[in-house]
This record gives C-alpha cells, structure tokens and sequence, in this order.
C-alpha cells in the first residue's frame, strides 16, 4: 500500500531536449492511475524514472512520503511489467517468478508458496515448468503479471502491456487487470497510448503531451469535460469534432456562432467571450445530430461508414473547407452521399476553446 | 513424381573443378603430415613421396621423444596456457563486451574505438615490449608471461559486445535490477548463461590461437622444458638432419586435440557466428 508524490519531475537526456517538463500529479493508495499520451510524449520515460531505472534530473519522487530520487530500484517497492514482457529465457515460469524472492535470500518453501499463489490467481498453475519460448503471447503477459505479483510490491508499474496481443485478447485481459486491480487492492500506474484502455481501467487518467500533463481526473469527468482541446481530442473515438467559429453576438445567456461563411447558430450558454473572436467549437461525433436541410449548420454527405449498430457520417460544412463527423444510432439510414443536411450540435455537449486550445468554462 | 535430373551445365563443372583443386590445395598437408608420421626419414624423401600410412610412426614417437625429452610436458604446458587464456578471456571479453553494450559511461565510444584499433596492429609490434616488460617484473620463460597478457582481446571484447546488444534487451536487465540482483548478478545469471553460443565460438577461437601460438613463447620461453609444442618441434629442425618423421608425428599429435575440439563445437561455432538472437 503506497501513496506517490511527483514534485516538479524532469527529464533532460543527456545531449537530448528535454523530455519531462516539471511533472507534479499525487498518486493515492489503491489508486489505478493511467498515464496516457501520444507516442513519445515521455509517459514511458516518466514511468522508468518512477522504476529507478532512469536518473531524475530535477524535482523530487516521493514514495510512501519518502524522497526516493536516489533509492535503488530493487528498494522502491516496486514491481514492473514490460511490454516486451522481459521474461528471462533460461528460466522457467516458476523460476521466473520466484527469481526476485529468491534474491532476497527466502527461503525455497516460501518461495513456492508465493509463486503457487499468484500462479494460482492468473491460473498459470499448469504452465510453471515450462520456458517462456513454450508459451503464448497472453501466457507469456500472464507470466509477466505473475512475477510482479509475487514480489507484493506497493506500486505495480505497467508499460503498454497489452499493446502486442491481439484484440480479443487485450479486451480479455484488460478486464481480467481491472478484477486484479480490485482484488490485489494496490497502487498501480499503468502506461498506455491506447485511449479505450485509459477510459476502462483508469480510478484517474492523466493525459500527456510532449512532456507535460495536460490534465488529471476520473475518466468521465475528462471525457466531458476537457480541459483544452488536446485532451478533447485524445480522448473518445471517433475524436472529437473542431469546427473553426467566430463570435457574431454576445448575450446575457447564449452567444452567437458562424461557422463557414454561410450557417450561423446559437449556443444557449453564457460565455465569456467577445463578439467577433475566433473559437473553435468541440463537439463530438455523437453530440451532433442530424436534421433536415436549412436546419442548424449546412453540410453535405461525403462519405457513410455503416458499423452495424451505428453509422458514421462523413459531412463536409457548407463554405467551410472542414469535414466533420457524425455518428448516429441504428444501422440504417436514408441518407446518400452528396446529400445536403442540417447539423445541430447539442447545446450541452459543445466546448468552446480559444485559439490557445484553453477551454473557455461556462459561465453559471 | 519422378525426378527430373537436371543436366549440370559445363560452366557448373569448371566450378565443381576449382572449389575441388582449393580443397585438396588445403587438405593436402593435413593428409601428408597424417602420412608422414608414419614413415621414416629415407621413405619419406624418396621419389615419390609415400602417399598411404607406413608403419614407422611408433619409431618415430621414439624418435621424438629422444630428441625432446620434455614433449610430454611441453604438450602439457601448451595446453595449459591455451585452457587458461581461453577460460580468462570467455570471462574478461564477455564482461567487457557487457559493460559497452549495456552501460553508458563517458568515452565509451572513444574507448571502444582504441581497443578496436589495437586489433589493426600486426603481432610482432608487441615482441619486444613484451620482452622488456616481462624481463622488468621477472616473468620470463615462465607461463603467467603467456597467460596475463593474453587474459583480454580486442576481437573478443569486439564479438562479445556485438552478441550481447543484439541477444539480450534492455528490458530482460532492467526487469533483472527491478528485481533486486546485483549489476555482477545481472552478468552472471542472466547475462552469460543466455551468450552461450557466442562463449562457444569465442572459446574454440582463441584455443585454437593459443594452441598455435608460436611468436609469443618464442620470445618468452628459453628452455626447452619450458617450450610449448610449436616451439619444440620448430626446435627439431636446429642442428644435423632434420628428422621429418619425428616432426610430422609430433605435429599430428598436436593438431588431434584442436580437431577434436573442433568436431565437438563446430556446430556451436557456427551458430555462435550466424545468429545473433536468442529469441525469448
Ligand atoms: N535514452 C534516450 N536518450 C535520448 N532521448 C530519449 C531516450 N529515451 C527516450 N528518449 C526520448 O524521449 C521521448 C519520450 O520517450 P518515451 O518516454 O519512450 O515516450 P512514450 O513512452 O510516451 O512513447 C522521445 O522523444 C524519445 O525520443
Ligand atoms: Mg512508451
């Protein structure tokens, strides 16, 4: 059971620019804390640097309270499963599980309870005589988990672990990491660049770019409401929608917006934001519904991606050269490309963001 | 269905020739050494020389033996260094080649690049320092003169540098700290026992190096219960008539041992070449 302080972490490489900007999130007990980002944008670096296994070069690690800048990794504890799952060849499942209680110089009795246990949890029991190059890919992620288990570490640190199974598979032990999760009860920090995975495992979800968090909070919470337009659109899928606007009118409780040089609209929320600004409007594919033609903002049918229980539509606005997306329920539609639509976004599920991506609040 | 024989174009044929002139250019020495062992000297510089096994070769055991008294022991002595560097240099190449492939230290690169430059110097710029340096600490005509300085080498330190980046990730080191071994731990348990095929290549090459080196003992070596199994028999052709029996004999003895080893490891040593990855 641990709690993790982050104050002020970074990362320059040497010879390298700097990678961490100034990290500052607290981690509490039992919490499942997912850190997500694009590709390279140092959640991984963070991550080992949490592990030990990279130096911090500026601010301080606090685990349980203590500052463990300088503590070994083996002494943090800590336990990490790599996305390569790093299983060591030569030995087996057994082996590899028990090698860090081994180390510390348990007794074999005990090491066999340990692992038998955990084996037993991830039902690997059957597996622990064979090597790792006689296992499959889950098998092999099992193995990984198992040998993090065993150690009764006080953070697990997870670095994309699923990301080489294949898609049934990472759903299967995505839910299977979750009852871990409530069943071990542990700190544990995930990594991952895969958004459906950050919305599902996630306690809280901190979303990464290029080297500093863009925001905190529980998956819902940044899902409806993003702090800026980076996280609007990294998280949800299909993304969110950005349509470029400008103010025309502000009021005591709705604003004016232009979108393209034809189609206007009204937003019933107090905004503060000047008449004739430049905003963007967010609104994602399944907030933006469909009308008839001269309803809402004029758009045309470009494209039709039938997904079964939905479809997506691909529109292009009238006088706006922007495509956006739309995702309506029912697998049927009448609708044909080329067609001219209305398109109303819903009042309650748009965000305003200024030019500097910032979400402008709503005023109450 | 039934084989289609395939007519071998003429061109095929010539190079069926040459590869078969080159293998018996190579073979042709092992055979007459084999040959020459055993037959005694008059046979053997008859004309033409005896192309089959004679029956002089106990003859010329003895003979060997009469002339180098001590060649019991100066095979022994060869052995004995040729084991030693090669256990000490399995051991110092690989933690070397660990520690560039692993670690990032400063002038790593620059470190790397003087050892490799080491490799581009001919042997015999070693001879006389070697000479002078062991006279200074009173080593000479002891093995320890052949055995330290052979310890390390470059090409090792190279070959094992190259195994180990390629056939161990990071990770399996990273996962081998988090769980609590010690950096030499790391090398030990993890690390060697997964370089085992390069071990195997590296070991039967530098035996093979040792085993035949002949410029260092020359140097180092004064007397003849000191020498190593080249430098006695080259001592066979000093004074009188050389007793070509005696030496081929000696020289067959001398090279069963390597083709032993070899038919042993070969497999080793061409997997140890070949693949770089030990896939987990
Ligand atoms: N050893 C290193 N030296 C220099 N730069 C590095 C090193 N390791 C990673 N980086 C850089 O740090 C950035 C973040 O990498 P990483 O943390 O692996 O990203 P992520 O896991 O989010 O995909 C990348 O731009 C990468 O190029
Ligand atoms: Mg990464």
């Amino acid at each position: 059971m641990a709690t993790l302080h982050l104050r002020n972490i970074e990362k320059t490489y040497e010879s390298g620019p700097q990678v961490i900007k100034g990290i500052n999130l607290d981690v509490a007990d039992g919490e499942f804390m997912v850190f997500v980002g694009p590709s390279g944008c140092g959640k991984s670096t963070l991550l080992r640097m949490i592990a030990g296994l990279e130096d911090i070069t500026g601010g301080d690690l606090l685990i349980d309270g203590k500052r463990a800048n300088d503590v070994q990794p083996s002494e943090r504890g800590i336990a990490m499963v790599f996305q390569s799952y790093a299983l060591y060849p030569h030995m087996s499942v057994g082996e590899n599980m028990g090698f860090a209680l081994k180390l510390a110089g348990k007794p074999k009795a005990e090491v066999d309870v340990a692992v038998g246990r955990a084996a037993e949890i991830l039902q690997i029991t059957h597996l622990l005589d064979r090597k790792p190059k006689a296992l499959s890919g889950g098998q092999r992620q099992r193995v990984a988990i198992g040998r993090a288990i065993v150690r009764k570490p006080k953070v697990f640190l997870f670095d994309e672990p699923l990301s080489n199974l294949d898609a049934a598979l990472r759903v299967q032990m995505r839910i299977e990491l979750s009852k871990l999760h409530e069943e071990l009860g542990t700190t544990m920090i995930y990594v991952t660049h895969d958004q459906v995975e950050a919305m599902t495992l996630g306690t809280r979800i901190a979303v990464f770019n290029h080297g500093v968090i863009e925001q905190v909070g529980r998956p819902l919470d940044l899902y409806q409401e993003p702090a800026n337009q980076f996280v609007g659109g990294f998280l949800g899928s299909p993304k969110m929608n950005f349509i470029q606007c400008a103010v025309t009118e502000r009021r005591a409780d709705s604003i004016a917006l232009k979108v393209g040089c034809a189609s206007g609209f009204e937003l019933p929320r107090s905004v503060a934001a000047d008449a004739g600004s430049a905003l963007t409007l967010g609104v994602r594919p399944e907030h933006l519904e469909l009308t008839r033609a001269g309803d809402g903002i004029a758009a045309r049918v470009d494209l039709l991606e039938h997904l079964g229980d939905s479809t997506i539509v691909y529109a292009a606005i009238d006088g706006a050269d922007q495509i956006v997306t739309i995702k309506t329920q029912g697998g049927r539609t009448a609708l044909r490309a080329g067609e001219a639509i209305g398109l109303r976004p819903q009042a309650g599920a748009c965000h305003l963001f200024r030019p500097d991506g910032r979400a402008i609040a709503a005023q109450a | 269905m039934a084989a289609v024989r395939k007519r071998v174009s003429p061109s095929r044929w010539l190079a069926y020739g040459i590869v078969a002139l080159g293998g018996v250019i190579m073979l042709a020495p092992f055979w007459f050494m084999f040959v020459f062992a055993t037959h005694t000297n008059t046979e053997i510089l008859s004309v033409p020389p005896p192309l089959w096994f004679g029956s002089a070769f106990l003859d010329n055991v003895r003979l060997l033996i009469e002339k180098l008294p001590f060649f019991w022991r100066n095979l022994g002595l060869s052995f004995f260094i040729a084991f030693s560097v090669t256990v000490l240099n399995l051991f110092f190449c690989s933690l070397a080649g660990y520690a560039f492939a692993m670690y990032h230290f400063k002038f790593r690169e620059s470190l790397f690049a003087v050892i490799m430059a080491t490799m581009m110097l001919p042997a015999f710029i070693f001879m006389i320092p070697t000479v002078l340096i062991m006279s200074a600490i009173g080593w000479m005509n002891e093995a320890k003169a052949l055995i330290v300085p052979g310890a390390c080498g470059a090409f090792g330190i190279f070959m094992m540098r190259q195994f180990i980046g390629t056939a161990i990730p990071k990770e399996l080191v990273e996962a081998a700290r988090i769980d609590g071994c010690s950096e030499f731990g790391i090398f030990w348990r993890i690390v060697l026992p997964l370089v085992t095929p390069a071990l195997g290549s590296l070991g039967l090459i530098t035996f093979i190096g040792a085993w035949n080196n002949f410029a260092g003992p020359l140097v180092i070596m004064r007397d003849m219960d000191m020498f190593t199994v080249p430098l006695a028999l080259r001592a066979l052709q000093g004074t009188g008539q050389v007793p070509w029996g005696a030496i081929s004999a000696g020289s067959a003895i001398a090279v069963l041992p390597l083709m032993v080893l070899f038919v042993i490891a070969s497999r080793r040593l061409i997997e140890g070449l070949t693949s770089g990855a030990v896939k987990g």
